[in-house]
């Protein structure tokens, strides 16, 4: 062979192009749902503030209330049950129980999960409550 | 009768036509295929693929609607001249698959047959051409090279560098199918057969006439549709005159004017040489018969 | 009917002659309602403009030869109905996310190596002679990787795949499925041997589980649930106590 046969052909080479997230309606959905950790982020980080502070002793601390916080915890908590949800749903899908040889239905699985979930909440509601009191 | 090879299938669901009946399509007369008698269940463990044909193209579910069905050409019984470990009769040479000859499949295929093709022989005929490969002397001008250089050229001249032509590739490969089916299909004849010789003069006549448009060097699949059509003349020529010449009806081949097998004549494998730009000459070589005996199928 | 027609665009390239593909409209008759897009790119080819190029085969779903993006959307042409678009014009470009060779030819290469670099055979660790017989299977053994068997190489999945498309390290829905398929038979042993690949950060862990792998795979298979399956049996292979056997 000589080199003329082995030189490779000229490839166009395949970029993405930078919108290429507004081009389905899935991707869109995607890009939505990984831009919600990022007011998941701060409001956690404000939360170490918090603790940090708190931690200097009760009589200086006095937690921050003003209605725009409360606004943007509201909705930091509206997307972290999303994710919370999307994250069971998934599991369930993706995790295998047999029992007896048969594969549990994932629906099954599913629901148990978000069944754990309730009692994991209530029991931590539970025990903030009581401790503050 | 479902369950009979498909020659014996393909000829019953051609008499059904001829004697008026089935369903008229847009692509030609159909039969039914029914199997809804097997229900949901076998058909979903054991048919899944047929399942989804059907409903992904033509958008019938086999479990409640039966199937439309007709005879197509579906495999190549014959092939590159090869013995079980793919040697041909060209040293250093193999084949394996539907391109070769092996001697499994005789006048027939049996169903599920192609997978000992491709798994055995395609094994077999790879070792065997490691071993020639390892225990041959190495020259110092590869001939092989050469050979390669001169189809090379061969194909720029003929195809690449090729000037005018009015002749489209397509238009002949479909009359080339069409001749095909009507005269070497389910039902051979003499005269069809005879007709069919000349018709695929007239086909390889126009073929130095195509027109080729694609000149890139880069993924021509024009040159490659060229090529492959010119070897499909090629072996239409040679299933034509191999049939003309069998007096008989044997597996696939069904001569309407030689119904029955002669074995005293034709337990033989027909071979074609193209050596030269004339006419293709026809030899025949002795089947070895084994431990099986030819038989007529009744069933 | 007989006069009906349809306006393919088809993506053209020549290395040799163009700077970036650029679209080519062509006006086919659309003579029949069971008529595919690979049917008109037949027809273009065959009647119109013999220089279109592009892969086909089998015409039936089976060889995954003929996948491109049919008005955006990865599909296998030979089951992308005129019907479904018709009459707006159908767009046909080579799949996103792979270096284009000509027209709508793309470069597999890529695909190819990281479906060879995961092993997609049955690994015996002690291979036993062929007279010994065969590795049997019950119908409940074949259930557990069935569909992520159907896989029948297309790429269609990464087309659709964005990490892939973002970054072409990633390994891919179709070889990480395929490894899941393997791993999954009980008759295989192969699973240490693929982790070193599979559970790497170009592995399974790239994986931000977009999910469209799965809506565009034309065989049922989904690729996307493999992976998260895969990442949750790697994790609990590191943490569990002799999670680490085979």
């Amino acid at each position: 062979m000589t080199n003329e046969a082995q030189a490779a052909p000229r490839e166009y080479r395949w970029r993405m192009p930078a919108n290429w997230w507004t081009r389905n309606r899935h991707y869109f959905l995607y890009v939505v749902r990984e831009f919600t950790v990022v007011p998941i982020a701060l409001w956690l980080l404000w939360l170490l503030v918090e603790i940090k502070r708190a931690g200097d002793g009760p009589a200086r601390y006095s937690p921050h209330g003003s209605a725009a916080f409360v606004v943007f915890s509201v909705i930091t908590l509206v997307f972290a049950l999303y994710h919370s949800y999307t994250f069971l749903s998934l599991a369930g899908v993706i995790i295998h129980f047999k029992v007896l040889d048969r594969p549990l239905p994932s629906r099954l699985i599913v629901l148990a999960q978000f069944a754990l979930w309730a009692v994991a909440s209530v029991v931590v509601g539970f025990v903030l409550i009581w401790f503050a009191r | 009768m479902e369950l009979g090879p498909r020659d014996i299938i393909s000829r019953a669901m051609m008499t059904e036509f001829e004697e008026g009946h089935g369903f008229e399509g847009p692509h030609g007369k159909y039969l039914h295929l029914d199997v809804r008698h097997l229900g949901e269940d076998v058909i979903d463990r054991k048919l899944p693929f047929m399942r989804e044909l059907g409903r992904e193209f033509v958008g019938i579910d086999i479990v409640k609607d039966p199937i439309p069905v007709r005879p197509v050409q579906h495999y190549m019984m014959g092939g590159i001249d090869a013995d079980i470990s793919g040697a041909t009769p060209m040293a250093g040479l193999y084949a394996a698959g539907e391109c070769a000859n092996v001697g499994l499949n005789g006048a027939n295929r049996l169903g599920s047959n192609s997978l000992p093709e491709c798994l055995v022989f395609g094994a077999a005929a790879g070792r065997a051409a490691a071993e020639y490969a390892s225990s041959a002397k190495p020259v110092t001008a590869n001939p092989v090279d050469a050979i390669l250089w001169d189809e090379a050229r061969r194909v720029e001249v003929a195809y690449l560098e090729k000037k005018g032509g009015d002749e489209r590739i397509g238009a002949i490969r479909e009359e080339m199918q069409h001749e095909m089916d009507t005269g070497a299909g389910v039902f051979r004849t003499k005269e069809g057969l005879e007709t069919l010789v000349e018709r695929l003069g007239g086909l390889r006549q126009r073929f130095s006439r195509i027109k080729i448009e694609d000149s890139s060097r880069t993924f021509n699949t024009e040159l490659t549709s060229a090529i492959e059509l010119d070897f499909m003349l090629e072996l239409s020529q040679t299933i034509a005159l191999t049939a003309l010449a069998r007096d008989e009806s044997r597996g696939a081949h069904a001569r309407r004017d030689f119904p029955e097998r002669n074995d005293e004549k034709y337990l033989k494998h027909s071979l074609v040489f193209h050596r030269d730009a004339g006419k293709p000459r026809l030899e025949y070589r002795d089947v070895r018969v084994g431990n099986f005996k030819p038989q007529a199928r009744t069933y | 009917m007989a006069d009906k027609r349809i306006t393919i665009q088809a993506t053209r390239y020549d290395p040799d002659k163009d700077e970036r593909p650029r679209l080519q409209s062509y006006e086919i008759p659309f003579s029949d309602d069971s008529m595919v897009v690979l049917d008109a790119l037949n027809y273009i080819k065959s009647e119109v403009d013999g220089s279109l190029s592009y892969r086909w085969s089998c015409r039936m779903g089976i060889c995954g030869s003929c996948g491109m993006m049919v008005n955006g959307t990865p599909k296998l042409t030979c089951n992308a109905f005129l019907r479904d678009y018709w009459p707006r014009p159908v767009v046909v470009e080579p799949l996103n996310n792979f270096p284009v060779i000509r027209d709508l030819v793309i470069d597999m290469d890529d695909f190819m190596h990281k479906l060879k670099a995961i092993k997609p055979w049955i690994i015996r660790r002690q291979e036993i002679p062929l007279g010994a017989g065969e590795h049997r299977q019950t119908n409940e053994q074949i259930d557990d990787f069935r569909q992520f068997s159907q896989c029948i190489n297309c790429m269609l999945c990464y087309a659709a795949c964005p990490v892939y498309g973002l970054n072409n390290e990633f390994l891919g829905p179709a070889a990480i499925a395929l490894a899941r398929r393997y791993n999954l038979d009980s008759r295989d042993q192969g699973l240490k041997q693929r982790l070193p690949v599979i559970a790497d950060n170009e592995g399974v862990w790239e994986c931000s589980f977009v999910g469209e792998c799965s809506v565009v795979c034309p065989k049922g298979v989904d690729p996307a649930k493999a992976i998260q399956q895969t990442k949750l049996e790697t994790t609990m292979r590191f943490v569990l106590p002799y999670g680490n056997r085979d």
